[in-house]
């Protein structure tokens, strides 16, 4: 009986521990709104190492200070104050060392041997004036630290360019952005043969027909030699379909929107046409009466 | 050691596997083409320039310029192609067999050039030739060359219209057939009902019946120049056939009672129908060499409108046995039927395409009557048109297109309209015209 029990409740809370399970996981239905395709070229790493490390030969990129590679790391505030009054101290000992020996100056005896040593004073002097010099120059007046000895914040804000990534052109940075075809040229160049491309309507019911054509083209945009047909076939709508597609390049010359300076990365394209999405949704007409 | 074999294997494989990803992966030769996909279209009429075709005679001159007229009417009509006003060719064509100047050609935007000929021979035939050329590539897509004698003039222009369709769309044409149809007049009370038939284009209509007797629902022999229709005469209405050629006329087997909706199967040799017993009517199938007739359905609905796939191996049918009237497909030897019509209202005057792809039929539904497709397997029903009153949809040989006829009220006439349900046109007939049948290509 207590058996009997045990497994009922057993079931019981198995049940529900599974129905909950079911409600909860199933949640909503995974609804996806199909994102337009983007093209994606696959990128080795061989491709990719040799996209970032640069050219040997090109000119080394002296890379300018405001601008940082990472973000600096925050350094314990060194408060400007203490440091004001260190310098002060030390500012007056370098010219004040010397002031002192000029202060029994009523003594003309005193003055004239003091002239006759002088060179010799200052030959003397020479050594602790190096470090006076920076010394000096840090306490005085410099406008670009007033706002740094009132600024009692964080340093880091001080780098201002610490979140700004250098964007400088370099070639052999691992950020360097190599000069590529940019997406829009893409786009523009296929809304151009998408409005040409009229292929025939027989073309819907052949499942599979694709044309691929290379083009070589000129550096104005237009085409250096004839577009070359890479894929084969006999059947007419075959036929019918390449010629729609090959007439389509030749309108569609010359291609501006493709930039001389890229040249390298269009000069030569496949083209591959292919009306696998294009009939899918052909209207229904409803005339109205 | 049958399972390190199979580890071994399945290492291999997975090694295998592996080099196909890197394979796969691995990065283009260097400077291979940038790779770009275009699927997305937009499909328009092409631009054709059909400048006239030359004469070889000056008593040639009107041929070749209607020879032109027909063709490019043709295309016009199929939708897909837009001749261009020749008034704006800068090139004038002085010879038909040299390359034309392409660039002439490419600043008015003809994508295709067609030039031609007609010269008489010495027999008094017609010579009919013609190049097809693509202004863009700048070659020659097509050339051929036909006799005829000078009163089939239209027929060569048919032909190289299909000719010039076919190269540039992929597709066999279908302007080298006929349409039999009825031709009406008189008042609406007294309507004189003929058979008539003419080329697609509606032009060279011939009568084939008198008038005398009521005649309804003609359809093509696929095979030849023969056609059958349901005809009151004196007692019941029966099926005939009859020969165009010959006029040759005769009554289709020998059943006890009314026999309608009569077509031919593909081979042309066998006529399927529908017999009336009692208020029921079932299908039979006769073959018109043995005269053996074959019962096809028994059941106490209506079963009629047979009508046999491309490959003869299924009919479609309408029947209200489920309670309304719709569209079922068996097997050609008879057996259980399949109900494939579920969209809204009734479906009748089943008619499968030549293509083999889709069924047409009448719609009716919410007061109107519309033409429609839908596949074989009942998926895709789309309505192509709808009105006040349409019926009767008969394929073109090519499948791409459908004929039916229209009564907006004042009697009817017939229409065209494409299986997409665009370029809907009416077809010029001398007067009312309904219940069109479209021929096979002839040639």
């Amino acid at each position: 009986m207590e058996m009997r029990t045990a497994s009922v409740i057993s079931v019981g809370l198995h049940a529900a521990v599974l129905l909950w399970a079911v409600v909860s996981f199933t949640g909503k239905t995974f609804e996806t709104t199909p994102p337009e395709s983007l093209p994606v070229d696959l990128v080795s790493d061989k491709d990719f190492s040799e996209l970032t490390k640069g050219v040997k030969e090109a000119p080394k990129l002296e890379v300018p200070k405001p601008l940082v590679e990472k973000i600096a790391e925050p350094k314990p505030a060194d408060t400007p104050a203490p440091k004001v009054v260190e310098k002060a101290e030390v500012k007056p000992t370098a010219p004040k060392t010397a002031d002192p020996t000029p202060a029994p100056k009523p003594d003309p005896i005193a003055d004239k041997i003091k002239k006759a040593d002088e060179p010799k004073q200052e030959a003397k002097n020479d050594q602790p004036l190096p470090p006076k010099k920076p010394e000096k120059k840090q306490p005085k007046f410099d406008a670009d630290k007033i706002a740094a000895l009132l600024d009692k914040r964080d340093p880091t804000r001080n780098a201002a360019t610490g979140d700004t990534l250098s964007n400088a052109p370099s070639m052999g940075l691992s950020t360097g952005n190599a000069s590529k075809l940019t997406q829009s040229e893409i786009d523009a160049l296929r809304a151009r043969l998408y409005a040409l491309w009229s292929p025939p309507v027989g073309a819907q019911d052949a499942d599979g027909i694709q044309i691929a054509i290379r083009i070589r083209f000129r550096r104005d945009g237009t085409l250096e030699i004839g577009p070359q047909v890479l894929t084969s076939g006999s059947s007419p709508l075959f036929i019918a379909m390449r010629d729609t597609a090959v007439r389509a390049v030749l309108i569609g010359q010359p291609y501006t929107m493709l930039r001389p300076d890229h040249y390298d990365d269009w000069k030569e394209i496949d083209f591959v046409f292919d009306t696998k999405q294009m009939f899918q949704d052909i209207p229904v007409r409803i005339p109205t009466r | 050691m049958t399972d390190n074999n199979f580890m071994f294997n399945r290492r291999r494989l997975l090694v295998g596997a592996g080099a196909g990803a890197v394979a796969a992966l691995a990065p283009h030769p260097a400077g291979a083409a940038l790779r770009v996909e275009i699927n997305q279209g937009n499909v328009q009429p092409m631009p054709i320039a059909l400048p006239d075709f030359l004469a070889g005679a000056p008593s040639e001159t009107d041929i070749a310029r209607n020879v032109t007229g027909v063709i490019s009417n043709n295309l016009q009509r199929s939708g897909l192609f837009a001749p261009i006003n020749p008034q704006a060719f800068t090139e004038k064509i002085t010879n038909s067999d040299a390359v034309p100047r392409f660039p002439d050609w490419q600043v008015i935007n003809a994508q295709a050039l067609v030039t031609g000929r007609i010269t008489r021979q010495g027999d008094g035939r017609l010579k009919a030739e013609f190049r097809l050329w693509d202004v863009f590539a700048g070659e020659q897509r097509d050339g051929k060359q036909y006799f005829t004698s000078p009163d089939n003039w239209r027929r060569i222009a048919h032909i190289i219209s299909d000719q010039i369709y076919q190269v540039l769309t992929g597709e066999k044409g279908y302007f080298d057939s006929r349409v039999v149809f009825i031709d009406e007049s008189g008042p609406k009370d007294r309507r004189v009902k003929r058979l008539a038939i003419m080329d697609q284009d509606g032009a060279g209509v011939r009568y084939l019946t008198r008038g005398d007797d009521l005649v309804l629902t003609p359809r093509f022999n696929p095979s030849t120049q023969e056609i059958t229709y349901m005809s009151y005469g004196q007692g019941d209405p029966r099926v005939y056939l009859l020969n165009i050629e010959t006029g040759q006329r005769e009554i289709v087997g020998n059943f006890p009672g009314m026999t309608f909706a009569p077509r031919f199967s593909p081979d042309g040799q066998r006529v399927i129908l529908s017999l009336q017993q009692g208020s029921n009517a079932n299908l039979f199938v006769m073959d018109l060499r043995s005269k053996a007739t074959t019962r096809l359905t028994d059941t106490p609905a209506i079963d009629t409108g047979p009508c046999y796939s491309p490959d003869g191996k299924s009919i479609c049918f309408e029947s209200d046995r489920g309670g309304t009237q719709q569209i079922y497909v068996m097997s050609a030897t008879g057996g259980p039927a399949q109900r494939i019509s579920f969209g809204e209202g009734h479906h009748s005057t089943p008619v499968w395409s030549p293509r083999g792809d889709y069924i047409a039929f009448t719609g009716q539904a919410r007061g109107g009557f519309s033409i429609g497709i839908l596949k074989p397997d009942g998926s895709g029903e789309r309505v192509l048109t709808e009105g006040f009153h349409n019926e009767g949809p008969t394929f073109a040989p090519n499948g791409r297109v459908l004929m039916f006829f229209r009564d907006p009220g004042q009697g009817p006439s017939l229409f065209t309209i494409d299986i997409t349900g665009r370029n809907e046109l009416k077809v010029p007939t001398p007067s009312l015209a309904s219940d069109p049948a479209w021929s096979p290509l002839l040639s």
